[in-house]
């Protein structure tokens, strides 16, 4: 089917809620029919939101050939590019790339784009004419929209009138084959400069200072800092507090962002898409779960997920709303990231019990608007006096607090008339609107009774504490901790699947919270126990205050019950407060509770008793293999003290969001810097034999032994990266068809399992491995024994491990030997790939305008140093190859010299890290290779533990022996001998794990190839001739431009002026540095400066090529990408190729397809294989755009490419062999 | 007799059991020959010589397979499960080699 | 044809009669020349002519590579337990024009659907 949209791209004030925060330089794309009245309706309206001013979302189906007429009344040339889409590049890719013709459009100009969609998903479009990542740019402003591709066959209507609809953020979709679903449009964005009703910058009421960075859902905002002000001033709530009320519709009435609203059961589908420019956010959906791909019925279910700058999801929720149990009320829908929570980004799913048709008004007057239920569906019933449907049987009262959830508070009420009607006939504590454990006949009961309190946390060895720990405990468990005799964790708590779980919840905090150089005096007075995943009642179970619900928290000295059913293996799922969450989360306020098989049992590893909490523990089952489970709970913004009282990286007043505190894993950190030795060598921080274990947890397990590691964030705003060396893990847990990882990126709120076995004896090193996080002591082991130990019952099913013979090694104070033996698990007659590597120190250009690092240091084969030193030959970060079935025997020397680091004492100023300290420069070096097979005892390239060393000093040469088991692809390498002074220099590289039988051809002259080329060809015997191109994608770099001045990036590379007052909150810690590709950069400020015009930034006939790769091919050449980030900050990267897509997972084909590559953060490893070859599905020639999605800051700081699909055929590039090209 | 529409009337053998039989046949025919078989069941693939055909399984003297600990042993492949296949005929392309060395 | 069929019944009767040691009731013989079998006739009548085969399987696996059973190719041989192409192509979803180096013999009780006349030069998508 053939649609046509006209649309328009015109400024346009936006205002972002019912307090008049306004952005007076906003833009949107709107559809022509909809433009004059959209202008009219802003004109009358200029301080209140207008419906009409929302990001354009049309629609179409897969199949269809979409043709849009843009037409720009912007001021300098914009256009629309648009992902997921097949088109020819070189009319309708809405850009100015490299030799295509520049498809934007001038000021006043129109433009025709034609595009396909072949895969079902969401299309986000956006503007390439200005990448500018200052205030005056294009997507921060609101100039993005989306087009969602439906399934063929489907057709949609307004959710209102059930008439048609040409745009429009919610509408209802409908298919003859399939169940009519409501579709809500979920935008995120961040960044947009703000003002409030007044015309400054908005402050925050309680702090005096700044407000927090504009984040919203589609141009919508409802901040904690406004609302504030009413309580304030007396106008509502007098007694109220200001966070505990954030969300509350009795007091305020419903928030200005969207309320997606529907009827019980509904099917429903939200595109979650981030239309941002700068950070990840995560998407928290309450009482709903959803696959992480939609399309694989084996995915992992995620109730929460990490979504990158221009990444988009399909959150298809799983039983339809009000989930499993048929709940109903308000489900708030919110980004879990505390300050952006607190600033505003959240909204409601609003699920009615009762059929509205526009005749019913909301407890404070407001009219309820008709909503039409699903064709379908079921009607559902209309309300009358005694049951007048959700939310009117509540006794609330305007303007007030919401009323406490009857039955649930201990020494509460009991129900009101109307709420008896509206209850279900087992109405009992907890669960009194919905039964949550009716589905299941007989479920098994547990009741766990569980208290909040708060006492002062150690965190390390040097006294580093928070002497406003609040933690949840068990009752039972009190007097032991505030004694001391049990050492505080996060409270993890163990059932089983088809348990209905009771929680009795008391508050045993103070009801003031005092303030200190971290946070001002707050009144946390009601706290609440608030979970994820599991299904309750959202009424009276919710643990927090949305809406028009309960306020389910209770008073210091009060008990509260909650009920919960985990229908099946749900995973770990997290809980914590909601009432006062940005206050106290980061103080330690986050457990959870892991949901095993049925038939579980649960053990203390040590003692082999029942237990029913415990973050290391050991499960049985009598069919399944017996497993250890170890939760590990990452937390920021730890608000610590150092021994002496002083406050650690504290901000600039208290209160502020701006990133204080450093960081933790289960309330204990290792921070590097104590870690020294007293040879004061940074080789041996992770040795155990030199600093003795680490205190953070250490995993214990027997060789063989099967674990389980449930990976959560308790606190509070930023990414992590998970990595564990020398193990790895499938993708999508209960699918085996599936890909290895050894790297996952966490938001907060996010929960993942991953189950593996320890195959081989010895320390595994796990890590939040970005510099920042793992210097400030975010590290641990996973220690596999090969004798007995006493403190560890071997598990059941398994052979007991021999009695111990030797004793167990202990803290000695000198760096160990090396290994004796270096061997690896492989066949004998297993073919030997022998590489001799160096690490040197070596200048490295990284861009044709001059920037270059003096101090680099790399990887390279030993016969190409010479060369490389005197110039003959370009550095580049080393790849090396392997096919599977291939050991690999690497022999690394060091020709490190102090004298060659920048920093002697290893305080760099940039790019800074928190709480920097003395860490000298190491001259020994190693190499880490992810997922491939090695002993950890002698290979894994990295000295940790107990292990023996497997560093090289200077002059001196260490041995590894890896065995390629499995063609995993891309994976990551990196240094692990000075992570503090080596990888902004360069120490990282690619392993590549081929197919056997894989043959690599150089592109030129089909010869065989030089192993480490980032472009070749790979040749089998079964397999069409692959293109393969290697992305390594850095950041944290430390770059001197042509002057020798070090670059401050990305401040330095903003292309427009950055306002001075901004500059010191402009940018965190993990922003800093600059990056790129492979050791290339191509930073547009340079391009700006020769020719000061934005559109033609990547021009290739203005600029000439970029210096980052350009990678070539024919039309329908089959590609894959090997895209790698071994380094090296916190900062999540997205990854788009224009016009191009493949699977999201690439070992299942069914998988599903996208053109980005979401939250890239270090350890990501990832094969991308392009579906139809080079230029997609119509094999179309031209110029395709590589990058990062992040506008702030990485596409102007250069972190972009070309991949070019050449009609005539070139010279210097042999076609591939069966080739289907029509080359000239 | 007029056919009632509620029975069905069966031919045996079956269309099925004709092809199943023929697809062995195949094998038997080619025994002492070099056999590629591609299978949805793990390991996927099988490079071998047909040695011999017991009952429907066809039995390989396997010498490449995705994984190496897997090669240079016989396996009894069902011929029924078998997805696709290609037994080396004269006058037709050789199955490729599979070289370990780059 | 028919010959190679009877040599082949031979040899097959050959062995059962070595496993006629073994005493079970019922062996039964069956000429099956009279025996219907239409689609080896439709096959036959192919022969020389492109097809677009589906396997039943989900996805197969060539060292790594994985690809829906997709194929595309000329009929050159048909018995009634196979279909042989060559030359064929695999609608792999990186390569769809990848032509494989032998031909391809499809078991018929293998092959889920199949569309005679089909251009494999033909773009279609492969999700």
């Amino acid at each position: 089917m053939k649609r046509f949209y006209h649309v328009v791209a015109i400024p346009i004030r936006i205002v972002l809620n019912n307090f008049g925060d306004y952005n007076e330089t906003g833009m949107m794309y709107v559809l022509k029919e909809n433009e004059e009245k959209v202008k009219e309706a802003v004109k009358k309206n200029p301080f209140t939101p207008v419906d009409l001013v929302q990001p354009l979302c049309i629609r179409a189906n897969q199949g269809d050939t979409v043709e849009i007429l843009f037409e720009n009344k912007i001021h300098y040339a914009t256009g629309m590019h648009f992902q997921e889409a097949d088109y020819d590049v070189l009319n309708s890719d809405g850009a100015n790339v490299g030799f295509n013709p520049n498809t934007l459009a001038e000021p006043g100009e129109k433009i025709l784009y034609r595009l396909q969609f072949n895969h079902e998903g969401v299309s986000i479009f956006t503007d390439l004419g200005n990448p500018d990542s200052s205030d005056e740019g294009t997507s921060i402003n609101g100039l993005f929209g989306c087009l969602f591709i439906e399934k063929r066959g489907s057709w949609w209507t307004d959710p209102e009138t059930g008439g048609p609809l040409n745009s429009g953020m919610f509408a209802d979709v409908h298919h003859p084959f399939a169940p009519s679903f409501r579709e809500y449009a979920f935008i995120f964005h961040d960044e947009m400069s703000t003002k409030d009703i007044t015309g400054n910058r908005p402050l925050d009421p309680v702090t005096n200072q700044e407000r927090e960075s504009t984040h919203a859902i589609s141009y919508r905002y409802e901040p904690e800092q406004n609302r504030k002000r009413l309580i304030e001033e007396g106008v509502v709530c007098p007694d109220c507090e200001g966070e505990e009320v954030h969300h509350d519709s009795w007091v305020f009435g419903d928030p200005a962002t969207p309320i997606f609203r529907g009827y019980r059961g509904d099917p429903a589908k939200y595109r979650l898409v981030h239309a941002g420019v700068k950070e990840t956010h995560v998407f928290h959906y309450h009482a709903h779960s959803f696959f992480r791909d939609p399309l694989n019925t084996d995915s992992d279910v995620f109730d929460a997920i990490s979504v990158s700058p221009q990444s988009w999801y399909t959150i298809d929720t799983l039983y339809g709303l009000g989930s499993l149990v048929g709940a109903f009320g308000d489900f708030i829908i919110h980004c879990h990231l505390y300050p952006h929570f607190g600033v505003g980004m959240w909204a409601i799913n609003r699920v009615f019990d009762t059929l509205q048709d526009g005749s019913q008004c909301y407890p404070n007057g407001v009219p309820i608007k008709a909503l039409q239920p699903l064709p379908d569906r079921p009607c559902p019933p209309a309300p009358t006096k005694e049951r007048p449907g959700f939310p009117n049987f509540i006794p609330g009262k305007v303007g007030c607090k919401a009323p406490r959830p009857p039955l649930g508070v201990v020494g509460g009420r009991g129900l009101t008339e109307l709420e008896r009607n509206a209850a279900v006939p087992t109405a009992r504590p907890g669960a009194v609107f919905t039964d949550p454990c009716i589905i299941e006949e007989n479920p098994a009961v547990q009741e766990i009774n569980v208290s909040l309190i708060e006492l002062p946390l150690v965190y390390n060895r040097q006294g580093w504490h928070d002497p406003k720990g609040r933690i949840y405990v068990r009752d039972e468990d009190l007097e032991d901790v505030l004694a001391g005799r049990k050492e505080p964790e996060p409270l993890i708590l163990h059932m089983n699947a088809g348990t209905c779980l009771s929680v009795n919840f008391t508050n045993r905090l103070p009801e003031v919270a005092s303030g200190d150089a971290f946070q001002l005096v707050t009144r946390t007075y009601e706290t609440s126990f608030h979970v994820h995943f599991v299904k309750f009642d959202v009424l009276v179970s919710d643990g927090a205050n949305v809406g028009w619900n309960y306020d389910s928290s209770v008073l210091p000295g009060e008990t509260i019950r909650y009920e919960y059913f985990a229908d099946v293996e749900l995973k770990a799922w997290f809980f914590h407060d909601h009432l006062f969450a940005s206050y106290h989360q980061q103080h330690g306020v986050f457990g959870s509770t892991v949901v095993h098989g049925r038939f579980s049992k649960v053990l203390d590893p040590k003692t082999g008793e029942e237990v029913e909490a415990g973050a290391q523990v050991t499960v049985t089952h009598p069919l399944i293999p017996d497993y250890r489970d170890f939760a590990l709970m990452v937390h920021d913004f730890a608000l610590l003290f150092d021994k002496d009282g002083c406050p650690l990286n504290p901000p600039e007043f208290p209160g502020s969001q701006d990133d204080p505190g450093l960081f933790a894993v289960n309330y204990k950190n290792e921070p590097l810097q104590f870690r020294l030795g007293k040879d004061c060598d940074p080789a041996y921080s992770f040795s155990s034999f030199v600093n003795d274990d680490p205190v953070t947890p250490i995993l214990h397990c027997y060789e063989g032994d099967p674990i389980r590691i449930r990976l959560l964030q308790g606190a509070q705003e930023e990414s992590h990266s998970f990595n564990v060396h020398g193990l790895r893990w499938k993708k999508e847990r209960p699918d085996i068809e599936t890909e290895f990882q050894s790297q996952e990126h966490i938001g907060i709120s996010e929960s993942f399992t991953f189950d593996m076995e320890v195959p081989r004896s010895g320390d595994y090193l796990w890590t939040f491995e970005t510099e920042e996080d793992l210097w400030n002591g975010c590290w641990g082991l996973i220690r596999a024994y090969d004798e007995e130990v006493d403190f560890l019952i071997p598990l059941e099913d398994r052979p007991s491990p021999p009695k111990r013979t030797k004793p167990l090694p202990v803290c000695t104070g000198n760096p160990p030997p090396p290994a004796k033996k270096v061997e690896v698990d492989a066949p004998l007659n297993a073919p030997v790939k022998v590489f001799h590597i160096a690490a040197f120190h070596v200048p490295i250009r990284y861009s044709k305008w001059g920037e270059q690092d003096p101090y680099g240091i790399i990887f390279a084969l030993k016969e190409d140093m010479d060369e490389i030193l005197s110039g003959k030959k370009e550095p580049v970060p080393l790849i090396l190859r392997a096919n599977q079935g291939d050991v690999v025997e690497v022999h690394l020397t060091s020709f490190l010299e102090s004298e060659k680091f920048p920093f002697p004492d290893g305080i760099w100023p940039y790019p800074p890290v928190k709480e920097q300290a003395f860490y000298p420069p190491s001259v020994r070096i190693s190499l880490h290779p992810q997922l491939i097979q090695y002993d950890v005892k002698s290979s894994a390239g990295e000295t940790v533990g107990f292990n023996p060393d497997q560093t090289a000093g200077p002059g001196e040469t260490v041995t590894y022996r890896w065995y390629v088991d499995v063609a995993v692809g891309a994976c990551g390498m990196w240094d692990m001998a000075d992570i503090r002074n080596h990888r902004s220099l360069g120490t990282y590289g690619t392993f590549i794990a081929e197919s056997r039988g894989t043959q690599i051809l150089n592109p030129k002259t089909r010869t065989p190839a030089v192993i480490t080329s980032e472009n070749v060809i790979l040749n089998h015997p079964f397999s069409p001739d692959r293109r393969e191109f290697v992305l390594v994608m850095y950041d944290g770099a430390r770059l001197v431009d042509r002057d020798g001045c070090v670059i401050i990036d990305p401040v330095d590379g903003i292309l427009t002026d950055v306002d001075p007052d901004e500059l010191d909150d402009l940018v965190d810690t993990y922003d800093n540095g600059s990056r790129g590709f492979n050791y290339r950069t191509e930073r547009l400020i340079n391009r700006l400066n020769e020719h000061p015009i934005l559109k033609d930034l990547f021009s290739s006939k203005v600029h000439g090529d970029p210096s980052t790769p350009v990678f070539e091919a024919y039309p329908g050449d089959p590609i894959t990408i090997r895209l790698v980030n071994p380094s090296e900050r916190r900062r999540a990267h997205t990854f788009h190729l224009h016009g191009h897509y493949w699977n999201t997972d690439d070992k299942d084909i069914f998988s599903q397809v996208k053109s980005i590559e979401d939250h890239v953060v270090l350890g990501h490893a990832r094969d991308l294989q392009l579906h139809y070859g080079a230029g997609s599905f119509f094999n179309f020639p031209g110029d395709y755009m590589y990058r990062s999605g992040n506008i702030r800051w990485d596409i102007e700081q250069g972190m972009w490419g070309i991949i070019r699909v050449h009609k005539n055929k070139q010279v210097h590039l042999l076609p591939l062999k069966n080739s289907n090209a029509k080359l000239n | 007799m007029e056919q009632d529409i509620r029975l069905t009337e069966i031919s045996l053998p079956s269309v099925n059991d004709i092809h199943d039989e023929a697809l062995i046949n195949e094998f038997v025919a080619g025994i002492g020959k070099n056999v590629l078989i591609m299978t949805p069941s793990f390991p996927f693939v099988f490079i071998g010589r047909i040695v011999e055909v017991v009952g429907d399984a066809v039995v390989v003297d396997v010498k490449v397979t995705t994984i190496g600990e897997l090669e240079n042993r016989l396996w009894y492949i069902h011929a029924h499960q078998i997805e696709v296949f290609y037994i080396e005929q004269k006058g037709m392309p050789r199955i490729p080699e599979l070289r370990d060395d780059i | 044809m028919s010959n190679e069929k009877k040599d082949n019944e031979k040899k097959v009767d050959e062995k059962r009669v070595m496993d006629d040691e073994r005493f079970f009731d019922g062996m039964i013989r069956i000429n099956i020349a009279n025996v219907e079998d239409q689609l080896f006739d439709e096959l036959n009548g192919m022969i020389g002519k492109s097809i677009l085969v589906v396997t039943n399987s989900d996805q197969l696996n060539l060292f790594g590579q994985t690809f829906r059973p997709i194929f595309c190719g000329t009929i050159i041989r048909v018995t009634q337990g196979d279909v042989t192409l060559f030359p064929v192509n695999i609608k792999m979803i990186n390569a769809p024009f990848y032509q494989f180096p032998t031909p391809l013999s499809i078991p018929l009780e293998k092959i889920s659907h199949f569309s005679p006349d089909f251009d494999c030069n033909d773009r279609i998508p492969l999700t």
